[in-house]
């Protein structure tokens, strides 16, 4: 066997970073001390490196969070694990992109659309005032905070958030988005 | 009142908070696994502190490098406690500090600044050589 096939396919698509497996909080800030540390080295401007970052932890700590894949019950297990891919790598024009996906309970597809695409109608300003007043409502019970991170991905985006949702068998979805940012 | 104080993390700021010198300091990053359990002692700290003091002038400092996005609904919650806090008479200041080529946290403080009514909100811009 040979990896070389998937090294030049990323390397033409212009991918920097590839992360397929189990996501923790300590995979995700390593990943995203990585991709800041690199980026810098690089001599990226500090807004493009901010937002990459940004993006890059919402995105993980929502696998973390709502990926469906997940090993349940494990009492030796410091926080949460579950299962998810990540990429950051740069758009031809050399924005930046950071894209995930992961598998979700099917039942929670429609809330998920309908959340992006109503971020996907407004423009910046609108995005401002939303995410102030998203910010400012009381928490409902089940959300762990998950809509405001939508919200400031968009604010960090060039364009309207990209997102796909394909089921895969009855119970389950999987779920991919992707972020470019400015 | 006892001090309050946690060591900073890769992703969470090491908090100081010293009554008897009147000194309140949260600085870092800010994306802890799970945030409120992260804060929740800090709105219970300050519960109980604002109950022991009348017109003492608490200045907070806040340095926050990154922060996501549940952190950023926590803190507009502390802020909102404050505000609180400054309706009944509490004299608070809170001074947002950032470096002047954090773009990102200098917006973020404007942000705060405009949706916070009763405490003075400072925003604070330094060099790598001390306040400008």
């Amino acid at each position: 066997m040979t990896m070389f096939k998937y090294y030049e396919e990323m390397q033409e698509e212009g991918v920097i970073l590839y992360f397929n497996g189990p996501v923790s909080q300590s995979v995700v800030e390593s990943i995203a001390e990585l991709m800041r540390s690199k980026m810098r080295a690089e001599e990226a401007g500090m807004g493009s490196v901010q937002r990459v970052f940004a993006v890059l932890v919402e995105q993980m700590q929502n696998i973390v969070r709502y990926s469906s894949d997940r090993q349940i019950d494990n009492p030796n297990q410091v926080g949460e694990m579950a299962h998810g891919q990540v990429v950051v790598g740069r758009e031809e024009d050399g924005r930046f992109f950071v894209a995930c996906g992961n598998k979700i309970n099917a039942q929670d597809s429609g809330e998920l659309s309908g959340q992006i695409e109503l971020l996907q109608t407004m423009n910046r300003e609108e995005l401002k005032l939303y995410y102030k007043e998203r910010r400012k409502a009381p928490e409902s019970a089940s959300s762990k905070g998950a809509g405001l991170g939508f919200v400031e991905m968009a604010r960090k985006a060039s364009q309207p958030l990209a997102y796909d949702i394909v089921p895969v068998d009855g119970s389950t979805s999987f779920f991919s988005m992707k972020v470019v940012t400015q | 009142m006892t001090k309050y104080n946690v060591q900073a993390t890769s992703s969470s700021p090491y908090i100081h908070f010293d009554p008897d010198r009147m000194s309140f300091e949260i600085k870092g990053e800010s994306y802890p696994e799970n945030c409120w359990a992260f804060y929740a002692p800090i709105f219970k700290w300050f519960d109980e502190f604002f109950g022991q003091i009348n017109g003492d002038l608490v200045e907070i400092d806040m340095e926050i490098i990154y922060f996501n996005s549940s952190s950023s609904k926590t803190f507009m919650d502390f802020f909102e406690m404050l505000d609180d806090q400054a309706e009944r008479g509490k004299n608070i200041i809170v001074n947002w500090r950032y470096h002047e080529e954090n773009e990102s946290a200098m917006e973020c403080g404007e942000e705060f600044m405009e949706d916070v009514e009763s405490i003075k909100f400072n925003l604070v811009e330094f060099t790598d050589q001390g306040v400008a």
